[in-house]
Parts: structure tokens; sequence; C-alpha cells
């Protein structure tokens, strides 16, 4: 039993050197407009995009939730 | 139990410190590049001078505030053997020709529109100032850039300029 412990205690720490050395942002610094490509929006088009958000806002009685300012009355 | 965990607990330890290293002074890889004004800059050739190799983008806001300081700083140390190389690392170097006619800068701008450079200088953050000294060895690299910077790039090169 607690040879078992070592073992996985010993597995979880190598694991754990591993993912502290391995991983690294595969996007370099120096490709970062990579970022500002259309493709990366989510919206492809923000202004119906931003009406849609403000009729679900509405409905839902979430006005605000999605990032806009305003109460729950849908007016704004 | 707890005495029982303590190597593993050293082990995570030691593998998490691993990559906080400081870097020995090592000789700085070679690169020859297209530059603005037409023909090519080989790092090679500058041997003898001291070197800072700017890596920068338009789309990066502190390089574009540093970019006056620098023009600044080869006007006021170039005099002691001091070059600067300001790398674009745009794949597409329109934007930066045009951004450089409100920005004028007499050292000369390289394009590195393949990132080989900026990767074999393993470039860590927009901008990155390499400085190498007058026998071609990396001895510092300045990660990012904030206001008032420009003096640590002056006492290093000062202090480089001496040696």
């Amino acid at each position: 039993m607690v040879v078992r412990t070592r073992l996985a205690i010993a597995a979880c720490a190598l694991l754990g050197a591993a993912g502290c050395s391995g991983v690294e942002p595969w996007v370099k610094p120096y490709e970062r407009q990579n970022f500002a490509d259309p493709i990366m929006a989510a919206d492809r088009n923000p202004v119906a995009a931003s009406y849609l958000n403000h009729v679900f806002e509405a409905r839902e009685g979430a006005r605000g939730a999605l990032g806009a300012h305003g109460g729950g009355c849908g007016c704004n | 139990m707890r005495l029982r965990s303590l190597p593993a607990l050293l082990l995570l330890a030691a593998g998490l410190t691993a990559g906080a290293t400081a870097p020995a002074p090592s000789p700085a890889p070679d690169f020859s590049l297209p530059a603005r004004d037409g023909g090519e800059v080989r790092l090679s050739s500058l041997k003898g001078q001291v070197v800072m190799i700017n890596f920068w983008a338009t789309w990066c806001g502190p390089c574009r505030k540093e970019m006056p300081l620098l023009e600044q700083l080869q006007a006021k140390y170039g005099p002691l053997g001091f070059t600067l190389l300001g790398v674009n690392v745009e794949p597409d170097s329109a934007a930066a020709t045009a951004w450089l006619k409100s920005v004028p800068v007499s050292f000369p701008i390289l394009f590195d529109t393949r990132n080989a450079v900026a990767e074999s200088f393993g470039v860590q953050g927009m901008p990155s100032s390499v400085f190498v000294d007058r026998a071609g060895r990396v001895r510092y690299v300045h990660r990012g850039y904030q206001p008032g910077d420009e003096s640590q790039y002056a006492d290093l090169i000062r202090s480089l300029a001496k040696e």
C-alpha cells in the first residue's frame, strides 16, 4: 500500500514537473497580429450581433449580461 | 505521510524553478536581413560595435512609444560605436514603412517577415531589446517597455561601450 502511494506521488510529481516546463504558448509574442485576423472574431457581423444581443437581453430580462450597461427595461 | 511525500514535493519544486535561469553571455545568432533603404544588414559585419537589436511591430503600442526615444539613443551614442537595429516582425512590412513616415528614424529598420530572427533570439515579449557587446555576445535582453526604461538602455549602452 505504502509503495503504491509512493509510486502515485512520484508519478504525480513527474507529471507536474513535465506540465510546468513542457507547455509553451504556441502563438509567439511576435505573431500576435494573428489575433486581429477577422477569422478570430466570434461575431462575423458586429452590427447585427449587437442588435441580436440587445433583443436577447431585453427578452430574458438580463440587460447587461452580455457586456452592455443599463437596467432591465430593454429601453436603452 | 508528510515526510514521505517530501521528496516528491522537492522534485515538483525543482520542476517549477527550472524555467527561471539567467542566461550566461552567449554568441548572438548571426542573421542577414533586408533593410528599409535597400541592401542587407548582417549582424556579424557590426562586430566591434555595441549593437542593440529592437524587435518591434506597428500593432505594439509600447514599441511605437519607444521608437522616438530609440532615435535619441542612436543620435547620442552613435559616436561611441553604437548601432541600433530595429527589426520589424510583421509578415507584411507595408504598415511599418507607412508608420515610419510619421516617426522618422535614422537607424536601420530591418524586415524579419518570416520571423526567423525573432525565433532564433527566442523573443519572449514585445518589444524586446537584445544588447550585443563588441565581441558579438548577447549580454542583456530587455522585455517590454515602460516609461523610464530608456535610462536603463542608456546605462547599458554606456557600460558596454566602455569595454
